[in-house]
């Protein structure tokens, strides 16, 4: 309801300013743009100034808007790298002669800053004004974003600290920026006809060649390399840990042979972290017995598993001698179930 | 004599916080060039700040600082229009003194 009734009711208000095109080939459907609706998207500022809007702002007056809406993301000077990267900075005295910021492709730059890359002045102007201050933005007066403007100019050491920058003097300014001949547009990147051809671009052609194969191309594809065998179970069951849907399994890594052995490695990692092995060795007497005397001991015994749990927990004297086995409170019941086990198992 | 530094002061309720972005290389001199000779050392070895003459901040600065450093610190006391004064020297022996007024 509201498409097709709200057109008509704007069209009865503004049917004198209403430029209506196009609005025929789709009979009932939308309304053009009315000029008021027009402006308030048309903000963009552009290269030629075109859309630049009337104003003027002074480097200290920068300061303080800056001081206020910009500095804490950006830092005082423009400097902060926490949130962006850093606004000024990076540029030399020659650089604004040049129009081209030789730290770029000298590599003596540390780190990009705006005013290192950037080639039109306008861009800055439009940038601030449309998307500035991030929580806020096209909160700020064309007069603010002159002033801030220049406050940046300033920092960049591009003008004075008593200069105004305003809608009559941004053109001379744009012929201080240090990266102001950086932008090339003979590529794809651009639309137009070749700048021979005084449009902006190569025509359309794309950056990239595409070709199937340069040369000496190989015909066969050969595996360069695999996973060693030895280092094949380093990380478990591949194949387990893969996403369950898909058309790509993980390669099996453990046989069923090698997967009891890694879980019987992790069980002995088990024993060593819960302190076993500092009394107990696997096929010897250390302080207490090994387990394979264990095994020998409780062999046929049907409630050797719950005795031992018990034994494990509480700790005991007497079975294997004098020396004491401290009480195992501290470690969980299903890892002393996993280690007795394990042990009565042959804790291979 | 180095290039100027930038300095702001403002106090607020009886504090003044100060913000110095100093221009320096600070050259660790464990850099080479492409050419394999190490860059020479050239870093701010000391930086002091002062509020009319009083001596608000002193600090040794060294090799690991790194280029154009940023400094802010807060201290009490300090009013609209006072002179806050900052220099620093470094191990070439030169040094350079900006100024500014609190706001």
């Amino acid at each position: 309801m509201f498409r097709f009734s709200k057109p008509l009711f704007v069209f009865a208000l503004f049917s004198a300013s209403t430029v209506a095109l196009a609005v025929d080939k789709y009979d009932g459907v939308g309304r053009a743009a009315t000029p008021a609706e027009v402006k308030a998207w048309d903000i963009d500022v552009r290269p030629d100034f075109k859309g630049l809007p009337k104003g003027s702002g002074s480097v200290d007056r920068g300061q303080e808007l800056f001081e206020e809406k910009c500095a804490s993301c950006h830092g005082s000077f423009g400097e902060s790298n926490e949130v962006f990267t850093p606004l000024a900075g990076g540029t030399t005295k020659d650089d604004i002669k040049t129009g081209r910021v030789k730290g770029l492709s000298s590599g003596e730059l540390p780190q990009r800053t705006t005013f290192t890359k950037v080639a039109t002045i306008s861009t800055v102007f439009d940038y601030i004004q449309r998307a500035m201050p991030w929580t806020a933005p096209k909160s700020l007066k064309p007069d603010d974003v002159y002033a801030i403007l220049a406050y940046l100019l300033n920092l960049q050491e591009i003008v004075p600290g008593d200069f105004t920058l305003s809608d009559k003097n941004i053109a001379d300014v744009q012929k201080l920026l240090p990266n102001r001949n950086g932008m090339t547009t003979d590529h794809g990147m651009w639309p137009g006809a070749p700048a021979s051809k005084g449009g902006i671009g190569n025509g359309g052609k794309p950056d990239t060649a595409n070709k199937a194969c340069m040369k000496n191309c190989k015909p066969d594809v050969l595996i360069g390399s695999t996973l060693p065998e030895y280092a094949r179970t380093a990380h478990g069951e591949l194949r387990d840990q893969n996403r369950s849907f898909g058309a790509v399994r993980g390669t099996q890594t453990l046989g069923p042979e090698a997967a009891k052995k890694a879980a019987d490695a992790g069980t002995l990692e088990l024993a060593t972290k819960s302190g076993c092995m500092a009394c107990h060795g696997m096929k010897s007497k250390i302080v207490g017995p090994g387990y394979n005397e264990v095994v020998a001991r409780y062999k046929d015994q049907p409630d050797a598993e719950s005795r031992l749990v018990a034994k494990v927990k509480a700790g005991g004297q007497g079975v294997w001698g004098s020396i004491p086995m401290p009480p195992n409170g501290h470690i969980k019941d299903e890892d002393i179930s996993t280690l007795v086990k394990w042990i009565l198992s042959g804790s291979k | 004599m180095g290039n100027p530094m930038k300095i702001r002061a403002a106090n607020k309720d009886g504090v003044t916080e100060v913000k110095v972005l100093v221009s320096h290389e600070m050259e660790t001199g464990q850099r080479k060039d492409s050419a394999g000779a190490i860059v020479p050392a050239w870093f701010i070895t000391e930086l002091v700040a002062k509020h009319g003459d009083k001596v608000v901040l002193t600090s040794e600065f060294g090799p690991s600082v790194s280029k154009n450093p940023y400094l802010a610190f807060k201290f009490k006391g300090g009013a609209k229009g006072d002179k806050i004064t900052v220099s620093w020297k470094d191990n070439k022996g030169d040094s350079r003194t900006d100024e500014a007024a609190i706001n």
